[in-house]
């Protein structure tokens, strides 16, 4: 839990003096303290922390209040409240602007800890999972092609994609939801996932239907192995597939720009395949 | 038709519309359909998983959507669906689903959902991965929205 700064906000210079030395023992940057209301939303515009620890009672106002002013501007910062009184009425309306968790006072070391440690171990998992999923699926689809196709299988990346892609002729899009939610959005043309369904299963018979039950079972294998291999580095990221969705038309347009995504063609003997996967970060809604 | 599957969402229209500024919500059609589904327009789908596995797809025709696009963006005309309208449209199937999610989530049914994917076009055919299909159609202020859920 390093280089994380906080602002402690309490009307007792008692408490800020406690709280103080509980998160210095975690490593984490004291980068200001507040006694009321106003001071706090002033030093949090200025200093931007990526905690505050919020009293609820302040001489100007209180901790509600003080909390929902603070997150219209600092969408980033994570608020924990600390307090004495502590009752389901005041955590409802905690929740319902926005802050993360409820601690009551006198605050013990080890809440304290775990209550930021799940804060902030999205952040950190966020960084993992981009740095690995790319890898991951790439590995899924090459391999899964190069068993069951054969061949020639070239998997490219296509750098700076635009934020729509028109279909070649059938789509599947599969979610992966886990602490950090994701989507799989597979496309090839009707031609490509004949052709692919009539190798794998040695039938020049198969028509269009069989076309589609395979390509569906071929995103649900490639985001399974994928998922699975993610899963594997971080159990954490508990991340599990939904059935897939298949669409099928001409020109239709899918969107991929609304989340950070990355998209691959991959060349095989029987045409490309076109693949994006992305993930958005997940939030701690309330610990 | 399981009203067991299909009322968390036809309860999330009736919640989450009127908090946009929608006044007039009517449920026009319910139906049971088989596998396949043909829409125009914008398709919007959203992969769910925990108790119940499964898929939700809303459509909503073009016209239609730049309407609510423009009434979510506080009334900003929408000529056509740009990235931003799209991004609105986009917003509206996570917060529908996010709502279906919670309503489940009273009768101890715990799900998550995926990012939403959209696609846009004519005559789309929509593969679910369930043979059953709940289908309701809302009237809302004049503009249709079809949802799809296939769950189990």
């Amino acid at each position: 839990m390093e280089n994380i700064r906080v602002m402690i906000v309490d009307d007792s210079s008692f408490s800020i003096a406690v709280l103080k030395r509980m998160l210095q023992k975690d490593g984490l940057e004291i980068v200001a303290t507040a006694l009321n209301m106003n001071e706090a939303i002033q030093k949090a515009q200025e200093i931007k922390p990526d905690l505050i620890t919020m009293d609820m009672t302040l001489p100007d106002g209180d901790g509600i209040e003080c909390s929902q002013e603070i997150l219209k501007h600092l969408k980033d910062t994570k608020i924990i409240a600390i307090s004495a009184m502590m009752d389901e009425e005041i955590i409802q309306r905690a929740k319902k602007v926005g802050i993360k968790g409820y601690l009551q006072k006198p605050v013990d070391q080890t809440d304290l800890d775990s209550a930021i440690e799940r804060l902030f171990e999205g952040e950190e998992l966020y960084g993992v999972l981009k740095n690995n999923f790319e890898e991951a699926f790439k590995e899924s689809i090459f391999s899964f092609l190069k068993r069951e196709i054969g061949g020639e299988v070239v998997v490219e990346k296509i750098d700076a994609h635009p934020t729509t892609t028109i279909s070649s002729g059938i789509s599947v899009a599969i979610g992966s939801i886990g602490r950090h939610d994701g989507r799989l959005i597979m496309d090839m043309s009707e031609a490509t996932a004949l052709g692919m369904t009539r190798k794998i299963l040695q039938d020049d018979g198969q028509q269009i239907e069989d076309a589609i039950n395979f390509l569906s079972e071929f995103t649900n294998v490639i985001a399974g192995n994928a998922c699975s291999l993610l899963n594997g580095l971080n159990r954490s990221f508990g991340l599990r597939v939904s059935p897939p969705t298949v669409f099928r038309g001409k020109d239709i347009t899918i969107s991929i720009g609304d989340i950070m995504s990355e998209s691959f063609v991959i060349k095989t003997d029987l045409g490309d395949v076109f693949m994006n996967v992305g993930f958005q970060k997940g939030d701690v809604e309330w610990m | 038709m399981d009203v067991a599957i299909i009322n968390p969402f036809i309860a999330s229209i009736t919640e989450v519309m009127p908090q946009l500024g929608f006044e007039n919500i009517n449920l026009t059609d319910q139906s049971e359909k088989s596998k396949k589904i043909v829409a125009s327009g914008i398709v919007l789908t959203l992969g769910i998983v925990g108790d119940k596995k499964g898929n939700v797809a809303y459509a909503i025709d073009t016209e239609g959507a730049k309407q609510i696009a423009s009434i979510m963006m506080m009334g900003m005309p929408v000529d056509e669906l740009d990235d931003m309208a799209k991004s609105a449209i986009s917003e509206l199937s996570n917060m529908l689903t996010a709502n279906a999610a919670i309503n489940f989530s009273n009768d101890n049914i715990t799900v998550d959902i995926s990012p939403p994917t959209m696609l846009t076009g004519e005559s789309i055919e929509l593969s679910m991965s369930r043979d059953k299909i709940m289908c309701v159609e809302f009237d809302i202020d004049g503009i249709k929205i079809e949802i799809n859920v296939a769950l189990d």
